[in-house]
This record gives structure tokens, sequence and C-alpha cells, in this order.
């Protein structure tokens, strides 16, 4: 997760990403190449994840102390989170 | 491709450790810091180019327009829930166990915030909860995209403006690019907020 001051240079390359595919929507090998470049991508991401989770040894030192907490505290947050997005889907008709 | 996320995903997990424990800083930074930076702005940018291209997501998000807002002030809730029902069946202090449930999956907050708050002991708590909550959310999104299209935004909750974001687009479907991103980024600004407020209701 990013600090605060990242949430800005995450907007960024979005909105400049959807300006840009806007003009090049009728270029057609452009969603065909750029989905392989984002798989790869996503597989880097998610490696320097694991990477940044598994070097840091005081995070994996604690988790064996309180893991049991923590999963029944996940359970429960997921599921009532996954309920109440539900509920406001079919509310607001989404 | 969620085999190939759960392989890179646990070679991270392993080189990481390894190059931690040799003592190799060089290259420990650049992973967890350049490389990870570089293709987290790179796929949002590359996801924003195919959103924009993509025709049908695009009237689809017109559609929905600003009800998407909605979401995350209802995975907000859900959470906090969540961390109260946690909490009564653990026997845990309910105010602090609905406030680490009210990180939404922003560990490196979480963590330090409740420790500070709450007391030590939280703050690993705080940490372990959201911190597999976005590991969770990776490993479980192509499962959990066929019971509700929604559903795996609801778990990723803050993450799912960057780390988790790129998951859900694929197996949620282009058009849920916008509902994710600003839904994550609305629950990360509330983050912080909605555990000092929490903490302070109890006072």
């Amino acid at each position: 997760m990013p600090e605060p001051i990242d949430v800005v240079r995450l907007v960024i390359p979005l909105v400049v990403g959807i300006v840009l595919g806007y003009f090049l929507r009728n270029n057609k090998s452009l969603s065909l190449n750029l989905n392989k470049i984002v798989s790869g991508t996503i597989l880097v991401l998610i490696f320097s994840l694991g990477f940044t989770i598994g070097s840091n040894n005081d995070l994996l030192a604690m988790m064996p102390n309180v893991g049991l907490s923590a999963i029944v505290l996940l359970s429960t947050t997921l599921f009532f989170s996954i309920i109440f997005a539900k509920a406001a889907r079919k509310l607001m008709k989404i | 491709m969620i085999k190939y996320i759960l392989i890179a995903l646990a070679l991270g997990l392993v080189v990481g450790y390894i190059s931690n424990n040799l003592g190799m800083i060089t290259i420990t930074v650049i992973f967890s810091e350049h490389s990870y930076n570089i293709s987290l702005i790179a796929l949002l940018f590359f996801m924003g180019l195919l959103f924009g291209a993509d025709k049908e997501a695009v009237a689809n998000m017109k559609r929905t327009g600003i009800k998407v807002l909605v979401f995350p002030f209802a995975i907000a809730l859900g959470s906090i829930l969540g961390g109260l029902v946690g909490g009564l069946i653990l026997k845990l202090d309910l105010v602090a166990s609905m406030g680490v449930c009210a990180g939404y999956g922003w560990y490196t907050l979480t963590g330090p915030l409740a420790g500070q708050i709450f007391g030590v002991e939280w703050a690993a708590l705080g940490f372990a909860v959201n911190f597999l909550r976005e590991i969770t959310t990776i490993i479980t999104t192509s499962l959990t995209s066929k019971i509700d299209k929604y559903a795996p935004i609801a778990m990723g909750g803050a993450t799912a403006m960057d780390t988790t974001l790129p998951v859900i687009v694929r197996y949620c479907g282009q058009d849920t690019l916008i509902t994710a991103f600003s839904s994550g980024f609305t629950l990360t600004l509330m983050a912080p907020f909605t555990i000092t407020a929490i903490a302070t209701l109890a006072h």
C-alpha cells in the first residue's frame, strides 16, 4: 500500500492513460498487444509484492502469534464487506 | 493467469526471504521499491489506456456514474461491523477490533496507528488482518468474481486502487476499473480518519 502522497502519483498515470486510450480507440491492435504487456506487468508487480513481504522479517515473525485472531477478524470483515457491497448494489440498482 | 499470479507471489516471498537473510540490501531495494513502484505506475497507465479505448466499458461507466461512490461507504460499514462481530467471537476489546478492521487492507498505516492508539499488541494484529486482506484478495479473486462481480472490490478495500486493482480488472472486467479504483481511493482517504474516530468514540 502506498503512503498518502503516492495517491496523486497513482491517479496521474491512470487519467493520462484513459484520455490517451479514448483518442486511440479506433486502433484495433492496441488492446491485443497491451493485454499481453499488462499480464506480464501484473506478474512483476505481484512478484515484487511477495518480495517486499518475504524480505520483512519483523512482519513474518509476528504472524504465528496473531495468526488465528487475524484469520477470524479477516473472515468476518470480508463477509460483511461483501454483503454490504452487494446490498448497496441492489439498493442503487448498479 | 491465476496460476502464474500465485507462482509469482510464492516465488517473490521465497526470493525476498532468502535475499534479506543473505543481507543483499541492493536487491531488496530494487524489488521492494523500484520494480514495485515502476510496475504499479505502468499498470495504472496501461489499464487506463485499455479502459479509455473500450467503448463498452466507458458506456457502462457513464450509466453507473456517481452511484459507484456508494461502494466505499458500504465496504467501510461492512468492515467495521465485521470487526465488531469478529471481536465478539474472539472476546477481544471491541473498539480496538473495529479499529483494526477499519484499515481496509492498508497494513502499513493500520499496524503503526493501531499500535499507537490501542497498544503494542494491536500493532501486530492490525498489521496481520490488513496484510492478509490484500493477499486473500489476490489469491481468491478468480473465484469470488463468480459469486458477485463486485465482491473482489469489497474484499480488496483500500488496496483496490493499487496492488489488487490489476487482478480485479482482469477477472471482473474492464468496466470495473473506475469502480474499483475510486472505491480503493476513497477507502484509502477514509482509513486514518475512521480508525481515529472509532478510538475517540470509546473515550
